[in-house]
């Protein structure tokens, strides 16, 4: 900035309109005079009056707030002279969409995993309680052991003692992590009461429902595709039970011929 | 939503202006009678004789779309005589950003579940095109996409005020 006779160089304002800068100019502030540019874009879209006329009704902050957001303005018009900020909006509103849409993407992956991991604990106990079953069987087995169950349920087993141990250890662990995922699942939505405030001209935000119901439709595709898994452990259980059932048998019977020797007609 | 300036009612900018319409008027196919305060907005904000200016410098098929974009920047200015329609880009910016770090931050547990599962056993790739998704750390939209932010902001290493990374005008 060069300095004559005492004075300071006129800002952009009054160098393009070719007056004098009094101390008192309101617009001096805001262009100052390296950057005429800058003075031409606001002078070009709003003109100096109505400038002038928007400063007016403001404070000394929100004069300095309102100019900058007025240049930034210019400068886009300038640069997009047919759409000018619009253009600008349009484009963040579209990468705001892609987020969104990368965002549910990887959601949908993690839940996907978390799925996988549950069904592989769930068969890892599966095979563990086999296991112990089918040794403990023989055993336990006493000539009044008659409730030897049918159908395939391992609690009703004598061995079930040994199955809360295992349980607990599962459960102790498992809620630790649907936690962890739970409340960063709870972060996510709070941004959609956030959305909501968006200009309402592009509907490109889906509702909550529509989030929800897109969330819950990944998961059900999850849990759907998790159904293809085989289930070995429930075969493999039924086999020790027929074993069960035919030793009881024989037992009972052995058992029915000692009363009938000894019975008194 | 163009008017003929051939009908007897003059355009809402004639009429505001309270002259006559003549056949060649500007304004006259995107400020329809219909619509006064669409005129009133913009000439409050920006001035008639700036608008005009404007629509001569650009071409007649894009003449509409920047008539509608100075309406709506004129109202906005209206409503918010401090940030007009800067506020709203603002808003939609810090959204940007905040996707993005949320994005981030889910990445990065995405990787960290993933690789706990690798290391215990093995399992099946999620179908279809989320598998090509792994391992983006940062996402894949460009949240720099070549405008600079109205202002400073944690996440913004531009200035103010408007950079030459993209010319010319983007169509929407």
């Amino acid at each position: 900035m060069t300095l004559k006779g005492g004075t300071s160089q006129a800002c952009a304002a009054c160098k393009y309109q070719r007056r004098r800068c009094s101390p008192e100019c309101p617009l001096a502030p805001y262009f100052p005079p390296d950057q005429p540019k800058m003075f031409q874009n606001a002078h070009k879209l709003f003109g100096v009056s109505n400038i002038l006329k928007i400063l007016k009704q403001l404070n000394t902050v929100q004069k300095m707030e309102a100019m900058r957001s007025i240049i930034y303005q210019a400068n886009i018009r300038d640069r997009f002279p047919v759409h000018g900020c619009c253009w600008v909006m349009s484009q963040l509103q579209y990468q705001i969409q892609q987020a969104e849409e990368e965002l549910y993407a990887v959601l949908a992956q993690i839940a996907f995993f978390q799925q996988q991991k549950q069904q592989q604990q769930q068969q890892e106990i599966n095979n563990n309680n086999n296991v112990n079953d089918s040794a403990s069987q023989l055993q336990a087995l006493s000539l009044f052991h008659q409730e030897a169950p049918v159908n395939a349920d391992a609690s009703a087993l004598p061995i079930a003692s040994s199955y809360p141990n295992v349980a607990a250890a599962y459960s102790s662990g498992y809620p630790d992590h649907k936690d962890n995922l739970v409340n960063s699942f709870w972060e996510y939505d709070e941004m959609h009461p956030f959305f909501d405030t968006i200009d309402d001209r592009q509907s490109y935000i889906d509702s909550k429902e529509a989030y929800d119901s897109r969330y819950v439709h990944n998961c059900d595709v999850i849990v759907d595709d998790s159904k293809e898994y085989p289930s070995g452990s429930d075969s493999s259980l039924k086999d020790t039970t027929q074993s069960v059932e035919h030793i009881a048998d024989n037992e009972l019977k052995s058992a029915a011929a000692c009363f009938s020797l000894t019975s008194v007609n | 939503m163009a008017s003929s300036s051939t009908s007897n009612s003059p355009c809402a900018a004639c009429k505001f202006l309270r002259r006559k319409c003549l056949p060649g008027c500007i304004f006259a196919p995107y400020f329809p009678p219909e619509e006064p305060q669409k005129f009133a907005n913009v000439h409050k904000i920006f001035g008639a004789s700036n608008v005009s200016k404007l629509l001569n410098e650009i071409m007649p098929h894009q003449r509409e779309d920047a008539v509608n974009s100075l309406a709506y920047e004129a109202e906005a200015r209206m409503k918010d005589p401090v940030y007009g329609c800067v506020g709203a880009i603002s808003v939609l910016q810090r959204q940007v950003m905040r996707l993005q770090k949320e994005l981030d931050a889910t990445n990065a547990d995405l990787m960290r579940f993933t690789s706990n599962d690798m290391s215990n056993s093995s399992f099946s790739v999620f179908p279809g095109q989320y598998g090509a998704r792994m391992g983006h750390g940062g996402g894949s939209f460009d949240h720099n996409s070549g405008f600079s932010l109205p202002y400073a902001s944690p996440w913004n290493n531009n200035p103010t005020g408007g950079s030459s990374e993209e010319g010319g005008d983007g169509t929407m």
